[in-house]
C-alpha cells in the first residue's frame, strides 16, 4: 500500500486524471443528483472549506475520508442544513436551493443520521421510527394508533433482509439494529434522496459491519444516493463505489473504489500532508523467558468468560482480537479490579492478588485505559493537569495539599512525551480531538507510574493520523512495562502485538503465541475455531 | 490570539459592578447603607447563611441535593440546648451540636453513596427524621437554661482578634473550606466525582467516601451556623432551622452562576450579594415575606444562567435552536 510520493504523483497526474475525465464523461449522460460547488466556510480566522466541489452520482455510495478537522463533517452539516455555507453554490436533482435550516434540508430530500444517533431508550424501535410523525393529527387527545405505525415500520424494515423485533426497547437491541432503527427513522418521509450516514460503523462489529452494508446496498439499488463517512479504509472497499479524500478545508481526490485498488492507491497517504511511514511500529522479540508481571490463572466471571489463563511479560505486547460481547471488555476490567471473578486467580510477579477495586489495582500498578474514554477514561470538562493527576492523587499532592507548581511541569513534561497538541494544560479535556484524548489517558496511565497498561479499543474514533501515533506510545510503553491490549479490530490486535490470541464467546480460543497469521486470527474471533 | 482579560477576570468584574450598583441604589434611597455599623450587621447575618452555603457547596460540587439542611439544623439547635442544660459548660455543648450534623450529614453520605438511594428523596426523608427527633428532646418546647451562665449567648457578639466571633467563623470556614476543596487532593476528587463518577472511580477514588465527606461537611457546617443563631436568639428551639435551606441553596447558585462553577469563593460572593439585597431590604423596612419572595426570585434567576444549556444559547442562539432542533 504504501507508495514514494513521486511515483503516487505520477498515478494521480497520468493516466488516474484521464481515467476520472473518462469516468466523467460517461456520467455526464447520468446527471448527477447533488452538486455543490465553490462552498466555503470560516469559523472566526479558520477555514474549514476552501472552495470545495462535491459531486454526488444518483444510487452511488461516496465515502468522504479525512482525518479530524479536514472538513468532511463541516460539508456534511452546511447540506443537511445545520451550518450555512459562507460562498457557493448547492444543486439538488438538477435545482439550485438554498439550505437554511434542517427542515430545509429534509425538504429537498436530505435524511442525516448523525454519528451517535440519539434515539429514546426507553420507547419500542418502530415508536422511534416515528418519533415526532406519531400521527398525521396533531391534537392533543389524539389517540396514537399503534398498531398502524407498527405496520408501517414493519413495512419499512420489509424492504432489508434484517430481522428486528420493532416491539422491543431501544435499550434491548443491538448496536446495529439501533443503527438500523436510526437509518429507518431518516428515511421514514418518502422522498429521501440522499442519505447522509455519519461513521456508522464505528460501534459495529464485523458481522454487524456486514448487515449494514447488506442494507446501504438495497437503499443505493432502490436509487437512493448514500454520502458515508468513515475512518476505517478498508470499508472503502467493502462498500463505496466512490470516495473523496478531504485535506485541510479541500478536497483532494475523487476516485473510484475499483480504481483506488488496482493502482495501489495510499489512501491513507492522500490524508496525510506528510508521507506515511507503517501505521505500526516493529514488533519486540523477547530472546529469555522473563518471569511474568501478570498471570490469569482460570479466571472466570459467570457470563462474560471462563477459564482464561495467560502471561503478560513486562517488555511485550500481548494482544486479544475479540468481538464486542465476546468478554474482553469484562475481562479487563476484572483484570482492572472494577469487577470481581467468580474463579480463578489474577497473578502479580508470582504473588496471588485479590482486587476489590480499581483503587487496589492501581496500588499494583496496573493501569486501564478504557474502552470509552469520554465515560471511564476522564472528566471532560477539566482540565489536562487534573485529568493527568487523577489517578495518582497521593504523587500530586505533599501531606494533602496539591503541589500545584511541580504537577503543573511534571504533566508539562508528559504531555511533550505523549504529544499532545495542543500541549496546552489549562484546557479542558472535552476540547480535543478524540486521539488527543487518549493521549491525556495514556499521560494520566504514565503519571501513575504503573508497569502494567491494559488497552481497551485504543483507537476507537481515531483518526489515522493520530492512530500511528497512539500505536508508537503504547510500543514505547511496552519497553519497560507489560502492555495488554484488548480490540475489535482484528487487524490492530495483529498488527501491534508480539503474542495474541482471541477471545470467542467468553473462552480463550488459543495460547496467545506469536506465530499465527492475521487470518488465523480473524477466524478465532469470529468463529471460535480455524478450518 | 490573545485575550486582555481572562474569561475569569471579567466574571470577577461583573460581580464587583453588582455589588457597586446594589450599594449605590440602597445608598441613594438611604443614607444608613454605606456606614461600619450596617456592614458589620451585614456580615454577622451573612454569617449564618454563608457557613450552611460552604457546606452545601460540597454536595452541590458533587452534584447532589441536600434537602435535610433544615431537619438537621433544628435537631443540632435541640441538642445544643439539651446538653447545654444538662452540662451547663460551652465546650461539650460546641462539639455536640457540629457531632449531631456531622452524623445526619454522614448518615446521607453513606445512603447516597454506599445504598445508591435517589439523594432527593432521601435527604428530605433523613431530615424529616431529624427533625421529629428535635421534637424528641423536650417536646417541642424551648431551652434556655444556662444560656447566659455558660457564655453561650456572648458568642454573638464576642470579639476574637477584634473581630466579632460569627464573623470569625465565617471567615475561619471560608478559609478551611477554600483551602480543602480547591488546594488539597480530597477538594480535586470532589470535583471528579461531581462530573464523572464512573472515570472517578476507575481512577482509584472511592466515590463512596468522597459523598460521605461530602454531606458529613455539609452537616457539620450547619451545626457550626446553629451556634451563631441560637447564641443570638438567646433559646434552642425546634423551629430554628426553618430559615436555612433558601438562603444557602441561592447562595451556591448565585455564586455559581457569577463565577462560572460552584466554588467557596463563588459561594461567598453569592452570599454577600443575597445578603446585601436582604440588608437593604430590612433597612427599608420590607416585610420578610416579601423577602423571602425576592430571594425566591433570585434563585430561579442564579439556576437558569448556571445551567450549561441556557449558557450555550445565550453564547449563541442561532446554533443552540439548530443543534437541539435537529435529529
Amino acid at each position: 500500500m504504501i507508495m514514494t510520493k513521486s511515483a503516487y504523483q505520477n498515478s494521480l497526474d497520468g493516466s488516474d486524471r484521464c481515467r476520472a475525465k473518462s469516468l466523467a464523461k460517461k456520467t455526464g449522460a447520468m446527471p448527477n443528483i447533488l452538486e455543490m460547488t465553490g462552498i466555503e466556510k470560516h469559523f472566526g480566522p479558520v477555514t474549514a472549506l476552501n472552495k470545495v466541489d462535491f459531486h454526488l452520482e444518483r444510487g452511488e455510495i461516496h465515502a468522504l475520508l479525512g482525518v479530524n478537522g479536514a472538513g468532511k463533517s463541516t460539508l456534511i452539516k452546511i447540506l443537511s442544513g445545520i451550518y450555512a455555507a459562507d460562498n457557493g453554490r448547492v444543486v439538488i436533482d438538477g435545482e439550485e436551493c438554498l439550505l437554511g435550516s434542517p427542515a430545509a434540508a429534509i425538504d429537498q430530500g436530505v435524511a442525516a443520521v448523525q454519528q451517535h444517533p440519539e434515539l429514546v431508550g426507553d420507547l419500542t424501535g418502530y415508536e422511534n421510527i416515528f418519533l415526532g410523525q406519531e400521527g398525521a393529527d396533531k391534537g392533543l387527545f389524539k389517540r396514537i394508533d399503534r398498531i398502524a405505525m407498527r405496520t408501517k415500520a414493519e413495512k419499512l424494515l420489509e424492504r432489508f433482509p434484517v430481522e428486528i423485533d420493532l416491539a422491543k426497547k431501544i435499550d434491548d437491541l443491538a448496536a446495529v439494529e439501533k443503527e438500523i432503527i436510526a437509518v429507518l427513522h431518516a428515511l421514514k418521509q418518502e422522498n429521501v434522496k440522499i442519505l447522509i450516514l455519519d461513521e456508522p460503523t464505528s460501534t459495529l462489529t464485523r458481522v454487524e459491519k456486514v448487515q449494514l452494508f447488506k442494507m446501504m446496498n438495497l437503499l443505493k439499488n432502490s436509487g437512493v444516493s448514500i454520502i458515508y463517512i468513515t475512518h476505517r479504509l478498508e470499508e472503502v472497499f467493502e462498500v463505496a463505489d466512490r470516495f473523496t479524500v478531504f485535506r485541510g478545508g479541500r478536497t483532494i481526490a475523487t476516485l473510484t473504489a475499483e480504481m483506488a485498488q488496482n493502482e495501489a492507491v495510499s489512501i491513507p497517504q492522500l490524508m496525510l500532508q506528510q508521507e506515511m511511514g507503517e501505521l505500526f511500529p516493529p514488533k519486540s522479540r523477547l530472546s529469555e523467558e522473563t518471569t511474568p508481571a501478570l498471570e490469569a490463572q482460570s479466571l472466570s466471571l459467570a457470563g462474560s468468560f471462563s477459564d482464561i489463563d495467560f502471561q503478560a511479560r513486562s517488555g511485550e505486547i500481548l494482544g486479544f482480537f475479540g468481538l464486542v460481547g465476546s468478554g474482553i471488555d469484562e475481562l479487563a476490567k476484572t483484570l482492572f479490579g472494577a469487577l470481581q471473578p467468580d474463579g480463578g486467580n489474577i497473578i502479580l510477579r508470582g504473588h496471588t492478588v485479590r482486587l476489590p477495586s480499581p483503587k487496589a489495582a492501581l496500588k499494583h500498578g496496573i493501569f486501564l485505559v478504557p474502552g470509552d474514554r469520554r465515560t471511564e477514561g476522564l472528566v471532560l470538562s477539566d482540565d489536562v493537569t487534573f485529568n493527568t493527576t487523577l489517578a495518582n492523587l497521593r504523587r500530586a499532592s505533599f501531606l494533602g495539599a496539591r503541589k500545584f507548581n511541580t504537577n503543573r511541569q511534571t504533566v508539562g513534561d508528559l504531555i511533550e512525551k505523549v504529544e499532545l497538541t495542543p500541549p496546552t494544560l489549562n484546557r479542558a479535556a472535552s476540547a480535543f480531538s478524540g486521539g488527543n484524548q487518549q493521549k491525556i489517558v495514556i499521560a494520566k496511565g504514565l503519571y501513575s507510574q504503573s508497569d502494567t497498561y491494559i488497552f481497551v479499543e485504543p483507537t476507537v474514533g481515531v483518526d489515522v493520523g493520530a492512530r500511528s501515533t497512539l500505536y508508537g506510545l503504547i510500543r514505547e510503553l511496552s519497553r519497560e512495562a507489560a502492555v495488554i491490549v484488548m480490540s475489535s479490530d482484528c487487524d490492530e490486535v495483529f498488527g501491534l502485538s508480539d503474542r495474541m490470541s482471541a477471545l470467542y464467546r467468553g473462552h480463550l480460543v488459543v495460547e496467545p503465541n506469536a506465530e499465527m497469521t492475521r487470518d488465523e486470527l480473524l477466524s478465532y474471533g469470529l468463529m471460535g475455531s480455524c478450518n | 490570539m490573545h485575550r486582555i482579560l481572562s474569561p475569569l477576570m471579567i466574571r470577577v468584574l461583573i460581580f464587583l459592578a453588582l455589588v457597586t450598583v446594589i450599594c449605590a441604589v440602597f445608598q441613594s434611597i438611604t443614607p444608613r447603607y454605606l456606614t461600619a455599623a450596617n456592614f458589620r450587621g451585614l456580615l454577622s447575618a451573612m454569617a449564618i447563611s454563608g457557613i450552611v452555603a460552604m457546606g452545601l457547596t460540597f454536595v452541590i460540587v458533587l452534584r447532589k441535593f441536600d434537602l435535610s439542611l433544615a431537619g438537621i439544623a433544628s435537631l443540632s439547635a435541640m441538642t445544643l440546648g439539651f446538653v447545654l442544660s444538662v452540662t451547663g459548660a460551652l465546650v461539650p455543648t460546641i462539639l455536640a451540636c457540629i457531632a449531631i450534623g456531622l452524623l445526619c450529614g454522614v448518615i446521607n453520605g453513606a445512603l447516597v453513596g454506599y445504598g445508591r438511594l435517589p439523594d432527593v428523596v432521601t435527604t428530605i426523608a433523613v431530615g424529616s427524621i431529624a427533625y421529629g427527633m428535635a421534637f424528641a428532646y423536650n417536646g417541642g418546647a424551648d431551652y434556655s437554661d444556662n444560656f447566659f451562665s455558660s457564655g453561650m449567648v456572648t458568642l454573638n457578639f464576642n470579639t476574637i482578634f477584634g473581630i466579632q466571633i460569627p464573623v470569625f467563623l465565617l471567615l475561619i470556614t471560608a478559609l478551611i473550606t477554600g483551602f480543602f476543596l480547591h488546594a488539597t487532593r480530597f477538594g480535586q476528587s470532589f470535583y471528579a466525582a461531581g462530573e464523572n463518577p464512573r472515570a472517578t472511580f476507575y481512577s482509584g477514588i472511592s466515590v463512596q467516601n468522597v459523598m460521605i465527606v461530602g454531606f458529613g461537611i455539609a452537616g457539620a457546617l450547619v451545626g457550626v451556623a446553629m451556634l451563631i443563631q441560637i447564641s443570638g436568639i438567646g433559646s434552642s428551639r425546634v423551629t430554628a432551622g426553618g430559615q436555612i435551606l433558601l438562603p444557602a441553596y441561592t447562595s451556591v447558585y448565585l455564586g455559581a452562576a457569577l463565577l462560572g462553577r460552584a466554588s467557596i469563593p463563588a459561594t461567598l460572593a453569592g452570599s454577600l450579594i443575597m445578603t446585601m439585597l436582604l440588608n437593604g431590604f430590612t433597612l427599608l423596612s420590607i416585610p420578610y415575606y416579601y423577602s423571602d419572595a425576592v430571594v425566591s426570585f433570585i434563585l430561579i434567576v442564579a439556576i437558569v444562567l448556571f445551567d450549561p444549556k441556557i449558557v450555550q444559547l445565550l453564547k449563541n442562539p442561532r446554533r443552540f435552536f439548530l443543534t437541539n432542533t435537529a435529529g
